[in-house]
């Protein structure tokens, strides 16, 4: 990546709408994760394997983070919790794929993230608490903190968005110069450190989707 | 800077697609497999707890049943002992009856056989003490005469000196049973004149019959009573019949 990080390029167009590369990614995301999520799912057993092992840990580790979170049953919430984990984590070290520029490394994608968690929210309040209770909650402690609460509601998804697309832009920025600098074998260490950096966003905005959509579940 | 909303719009219906197919083909199902394997693991653990619950009414039916196996064995043995101990008894006083009444048919029979023994003794003495009398008998002379004569003889069979020693002893006698008559001495001198002695006359009942000769030096005997303590002290010196 040497072009501007908020720009971006189209890969092709579907007759007056252009398609960029970060939603062909995206599809090459959803492509991979679905066809391995049928794949590994298609002879499930009561006596698990070692593949079956790993997806139930992976479940279990998230209902138990869901439980420790939002009280009550944890498969309200574990589909886009875990979608968002997974989808996040394997976009953020698709950038390992040579000429793959992962989707969170545009504003966009991480927008449409921030996007659905701020939707999720709205609707699992109006869902738990009703139409009067939610909008009570923008009244807490007092009915003068309502401006702030509102603005708050926007801001904590914006600094949502933010915070992964400026981890995951300047690590790919980073790699991308330091390539174009010193070869091809120096960037590996950022790579590795990209790894990580990635797989630690994913999971801090899986956590911080869950307690904004918690918060909100519960009114506090 | 510019933001594409085309792609922000794509990336939305993106993950709403992306959140649909991981719900229906991973979360879904693996959390079905789960929900199947705890509820088999609860169906499985109700039954090990009803099991174990039904083990352990068994095992308190079995001890209690064992108690009263205990408590029947222990009944049964004790009337068992009680029994024994009353039939022990009942031998044993049937045993000590039948003891003395053997013992007093042994004793019954000793004194029976000690009766049959002390008559077969008296019938052997009474026997023995016959043969012994005929015997002594048969060797008495008929008369006085034959006494002398003997007592002559047995004069004659004496070596010289042991018939010099007698005769020369002082205080020589003529012993018989009973008082002789004048006759009879006069021939019992006459059957010892060959030996130049006169003996005076004596008289001694425990010779019986016969005549014996004494002096202080000696004595030659030939009388009954002689016999029967010569037949006596053969009969102890030899048992044979």
């Amino acid at each position: 990546m040497i072009d501007s990080p908020l720009s971006t390029s189209a890969a092709f167009a579907l007759g007056p709408v252009t398609v960029t590369w970060p939603v062909v990614v995206t599809w090459g995301i959803i492509a991979l994760l679905g066809l391995g999520a049928a794949l590994a799912t298609r002879r499930l057993s009561p006596t698990p394997g070692r593949a079956q092992a790993v997806l139930e840990l992976i479940v279990v580790a998230l209902d138990s983070e869901i439980k420790a979170t939002i009280p009550g049953d944890p498969g309200r919430f574990r589909a886009l919790i875990g979608t968002l984990l997974l989808f996040i984590l394997c976009a953020n070290w698709s950038g390992l794929v040579p000429g793959v520029e992962p989707p969170t490394a545009h504003l966009e994608t991480d927008a449409a993230l921030a996007v659905v968690v701020f939707a999720a929210g709205i609707g699992w309040g109006l869902r738990e608490q009703g139409l009067r209770g939610w909008l009570a909650t923008f009244a807490r402690p007092s009915w003068v903190m309502i401006p702030l609460n509102l603005v708050e509601q926007i801001t904590r998804h914006f600094s949502l968005m933010v915070r992964l697309f400026g981890n995951v832009m300047s690590g790919v920025f980073v790699i991308s110069i330091v390539g174009a600098l010193a070869g091809l074998l120096v960037p590996i260490p950022l790579m590795a450190l990209d790894m990580l950096t990635g797989a630690v966003q994913a999971y801090i905005f899986a956590a911080l989707a869950l307690v904004f959509i918690g918060s909100s579940v519960s009114g506090e | 800077m510019e933001f594409d909303w085309a792609t922000f719009a794509f990336q939305i219906v993106n993950v709403v697609i992306l959140l649909a197919i991981l719900r229906h083909f991973l979360f879904r199902p693996v959390a079905e497999v789960i929900a199947r394997r705890q509820a088999e693991t609860a169906a499985t653990l109700a039954a090990a707890r009803t099991a174990q619950d039904t083990a352990q009414a068994a095992i308190a039916k079995a001890r209690a049943e064992a108690a009263e196996t205990e408590k029947a064995r222990h009944d049964v043995l004790l009337a068992a002992q009680t029994e024994a101990e009353a039939q022990r008894k009942t031998l044993l006083e049937t045993a000590q009856a039948e003891a003395a009444r053997i013992l007093a048919e042994g004793r019954a029979a000793l004194a029976r056989q000690q009766g049959a023994d002390q008559a077969h003794e008296l019938t052997l003495a009474r026997d023995l003490a016959l043969r012994i009398a005929r015997r002594a008998l048969a060797a008495q002379p008929a008369d006085l005469s034959g006494y002398a004569e003997r007592l002559a003889a047995a004069l004659t069979a004496l070596t010289d000196p042991e018939r010099r020693a007698l005769l020369q002893g002082g205080n020589l006698r003529l012993l018989s049973p009973a008082p002789l008559s004048p006759e009879d001495l006069t021939l019992a001198r006459a059957a010892l004149a060959p030996f130049g002695i006169t003996p005076d006359p004596a008289t001694d009942p425990t010779l019986i019959a016969g005549l014996e000769l004494h002096s202080d030096a000696g004595t030659v005997r030939d009388s009954l009573s002689h016999d029967l303590d010569q037949i006596a002290k053969a009969m102890r010196d030899d048992r044979t019949p």
